[in-house]
């Protein structure tokens, strides 16, 4: 449903101008209005100080260091992160961090984080692609690009971390650093820890730049570094045939080991602890963690316990879910001893836990039923929410099976959602939702309807939503505000796309409704609607006037989506009509401001080209007329029949017609039938396919050199002989003129033909149509 | 309505702690190795388990489809 497109404009940010010398003074960097970011996700980890520092490491991935990609590719608690975080902290290139989460599947909210993440090392790089992914509907490919671009001349070297990369899970946001990936700069290190190996073309990448991996039995502890960790830093007295027992049982694993130190440390007889350990047959991980939270004072265990259905935390969000005073002595605390306790930077003081400590932790929590994981996540939901922080607010009252509160969360902040480009999670968790719950919300079954619509989702879930929103204004009309009426009546326009009478019905009514609403949120888009409806319909006077009333609307450039529409249409009418000033103009005024607002590659432009390209047709630059018509028809390009790309693929026949390309411009025309055919109502379109026929007719072939010399009647004459089978000699006996004559005759015949032979004077002049029928 | 059963076998003995996190599944530990045998609804639910497993730390060992009546 591209006619999306046009009311996206509808909740873009407003224009930032960038050399405006009023800087928008609220914003701190790398924040931008509407959501606020997870401060927590771009921030390095804390280098723990009970942290073994593991040399032998450092130098692998030293070693990769002209490979794009290094994966640090193992299980949960292999220390990945830890040693990610102390590589960094030793070495002199500025690192982006961005700590992954199951959110980042949408790679709009990925890419918001990297950009703002490189912001952060690299002040102006970031700021560009953050406004541009705010454009709702607007491909990832050519934002990548950009910021690509401008890694590429910032020109130093930059490393960029992604931690927990399996959490992706999704096949859009593989794709897009798979993109990164083979167009990384030179200067640029894409490091990444995960538990399994991703979905990325890894052979390509070895065959191009390079992959650097550092996997499971290379991060296993040795038995030195065992000693290092538990005998010198923990001062836990073990023999050396103890350490090697403890490495076997534990096949070096990291965390098992770690744990061990925790549970050791306490024991008074560590040697027998850990002889009974490796006697036995258990798994490893739930013996040490079954230890190590036996020995914990119960206070202690308390905390850890509740706190653990928090994904991050600070001490006041602790406070407030366990209703203490004291989180941030006991996190303080609990920090220096205890290595799964990872304290971020920043003075923000968040903390979270080790993934296989938390899990722990979170089953320990069910089995011992302290408290009800469901009131844990409604405090913390209540806490987010009082500090703007939305997105956790709506997982946290999720997680808590608080649908009532989510419903409200998203309801309250939709706009913001919009804004941020956070339309797919929007969508989402709007389907997520009991219709009962929709329906007392009326705003969220119509965003929801926005939302798939830029998303592109198939016709079926747009109707779905659409009836649920219906449904909606009909059971709380009070609740059913203007704003709402625009989108849903839009909406119908662009299903209704085909059958003229009833688009214009439907843009008049999204017209007035839009036009009710205060901040004329949708006029621009409603406006764009209707012009639209009305000049596929034919009706290019009212065309005319409607899409003018969009364009001087005040708050237009600040409607990106409807303003590049109507431009399009002023565009498209113009041309259509032979002002061809005036569309030439209009289109390129379109396409400019499309460039500026990241909408270069979306559906309002594409009339825009078109427009152009018949416009330069008109003044003879076919060239370039054919180039914009090629673009506009591609942009339309969709795999069902629409109105909108028949319409293109005439316009392009038209174009190449006038460029003399008349077998490109039949295979045009033809295409645009076979889609006119199925459009229910095609509207005007078969007399427009109808007079680019005519065009087609009446321009055969030109031949592909310039006009010739024109023969005179005696040789015209001899060249209608020539194409029968008498020698010449038989022909001058035909023309009462001697056979040398005839040869003159021939000679320049051949001569102005451009022939060498008679065969070929015969096919050429057949061809210039010099040979009469046959009587 | 066929049935999808899988036995998935992990590398050491788990304990009541751990066995909480499959409820519904049986549970038979010996000999160094675990069983996790039970229905699993469809391959969404079959991954998902997997993945339990991974986060906890444990070491596949198999999976296997059974017979409803093994």
């Amino acid at each position: 449903m591209q006619s999306f497109a046009i009311i996206s404009g509808g909740l873009s940010q407003p224009r930032v101008d960038n050399d405006s010398p009023a800087p928008r003074a609220r914003e701190p960097r790398a924040k931008r209005s509407g959501l606020q970011l997870s401060e927590a996700k771009l921030m390095l980890p804390r280098v723990q100080p009970g942290v073994v520092r593991r040399p032998r490491l450092f130098r692998s991935l030293d070693r990769g260091r002209a490979a794009a990609l290094t994966l640090i590719d193992a299980p949960v608690g292999y220390g990945k992160t830890m040693l990610m975080r102390s590589w960094c902290s030793e070495h002199p290139t500025p690192v982006a961090w961005i700590t992954l989460d199951e959110g980042d599947a949408d790679p709009v909210r990925l890419w918001t984080y990297v950009a703002s993440a490189i912001e952060r090392v690299a002040e102006g790089l970031g700021r560009p692609v953050l406004r541009r992914l705010a454009v709702p509907g607007a491909p990832i490919e050519p934002t990548v690009d950009q910021l690509l671009n401008g890694l590429h001349t910032y020109a130093r070297p930059l490393a960029i971390v992604l931690d927990d990369l399996h959490l992706l899970g999704s096949e859009p946001s593989f794709r897009s650093i798979g993109y990164a990936l083979e167009r990384l700069p030179e200067n640029v290190r894409v490091l990444a820890t995960t538990r399994t190996d991703p979905p990325l073309r890894l052979a390509r990448l070895r065959a191009r730049r390079g992959l650097s991996e550092i996997r499971a039995h290379e991060l296993a502890f040795t038995v030195d570094e065992a000693r290092e960790l538990l005998v010198r830093r923990e001062g836990i007295e073990l023999t050396d045939e103890d350490l090697g027992l403890l490495v076997e049982r534990t096949e070096g694993w990291p965390a098992g080991l770690y744990l061990a130190a925790l549970w050791l440390r306490d024991l008074d007889d560590p040697r027998e602890g850990v002889r009974a350990f490796a006697g036995s047959h258990r798994a490893v991980a739930e013996y040490l963690a079954g230890e190590v939270l036996e020995s914990l004072a119960p206070d202690t265990k308390d905390f850890l316990l509740r706190t653990s259905v928090l994904g991050r935390f600070t001490p006041e969000l602790c406070d407030a879910v366990l209703d203490r005073h004291d989180s941030a002595a006991v996190l303080a605390e609990l920090r220096h001893s205890n290595v799964f306790i990872v304290a971020l930077d920043g003075h923000g003081e968040w903390y979270r836990y080790h993934h296989l400590f938390g899990e722990l932790l979170r089953l320990e929590l069910a089995e011992a039923r302290l408290a009800k994981p469901a009131a844990l996540h409604r405090r913390a939901a209540a806490w987010y929410q009082g500090q703007g922080l939305v997105e956790d607010a709506i997982e946290h009252a999720a997680a808590a099976g608080d649908q009532p509160t989510v419903a409200d969360l998203l309801a309250e902040h939709e706009v913001e959602l919009f804004q941020s480009g956070r339309v797919a999670m929007f969508l989402s968790w709007i389907k997520r939702l009991p219709p009962e719950l929709l329906l007392e919300h009326p705003s969220l079954p119509a965003f929801g309807v926005l939302a798939a619509g830029q998303l592109g989702r198939p016709a079926v879930e747009l109707q779905q939503l659409l009836s649920v929103a219906e449904r909606a204004r009909e059971t709380r009309p009070a609740s059913w505000a203007p704003l709402l009426e625009a989108i849903v009546e839009v909406t119908r326009v662009a299903f209704l796309e085909t059958d003229a009478a009833a688009a214009i019905e439907h843009a008049r009514r999204a017209v007035t409704a839009a036009q009710a609403d205060a901040m004329n949120t949708f006029t621009v888009a409603a406006l764009a609607s209707l012009s639209n409806a009305l000049f596929f319909a034919g009706d290019l006077a009212q065309a005319r006037t409607v899409a003018l009333e969009a364009v001087e609307r005040p708050e237009a450039p600040e409607r990106p989506g409807g303003y590049v529409a109507a431009l399009g249409l002023l565009a498209a009418i113009d041309a259509e009509q032979q002002r061809t000033a005036s569309a030439t103009a209009w289109a390129r005024q379109a396409i400019a401001y499309a460039q500026e607002t990241g909408q270069a590659d979306l559906w309002p432009v594409a009339l825009a080209h078109l427009a152009l390209g018949s416009a330069l047709a008109s003044t003879g630059h076919l060239a370039e007329a054919e180039r914009e018509a090629v673009r506009g028809e591609r942009l339309r390009r969709t795999p069902q029949p629409t109105t909108a790309h028949a319409h293109a693929l005439l316009v392009l026949a038209e174009v190449r017609a006038a460029r003399s390309l008349p077998a490109r411009a039949a295979s045009d025309l033809e295409r645009a039938r076979a889609v006119i055919a199925e459009l229910p109502d095609p509207g005007r379109l078969p007399a427009l396919a109808d007079r680019v026929q005519t065009m087609l007719d009446v321009e055969p072939a030109r031949p592909e050199r310039s006009p010739i010399e024109e023969p005179s009647e005696g040789e015209l004459a001899v060249l209608r002989y020539l194409a029968t089978d008498l020698s010449l000699r038989e022909i001058g006996g035909q023309l009462y003129v001697s056979l040398n004559t005839i040869k003159t005759h021939t000679r320049e015949l051949y001569r102005k033909l451009g022939v060498h032979s008679r065969a070929e004077a015969v096919t050429r002049a057949a061809t210039l149509g010099l040979l009469e029928p046959p009587a | 309505m066929d049935r999808l059963y899988y036995r998935i076998t992990v590398e050491g003995e788990i304990g009541p702690r751990y066995a909480a996190a499959f409820r519904g599944m049986e549970i038979r530990a010996a000999h160094g190795a675990t069983e996790i045998t039970g229905p699993v609804i469809d391959q969404s639910q079959l991954h998902g388990l997997l993945d339990r497993i991974a986060d906890l730390g444990l070491t596949l060992r198999s999976v296997t489809p059974m017979n409803t009546d093994t």
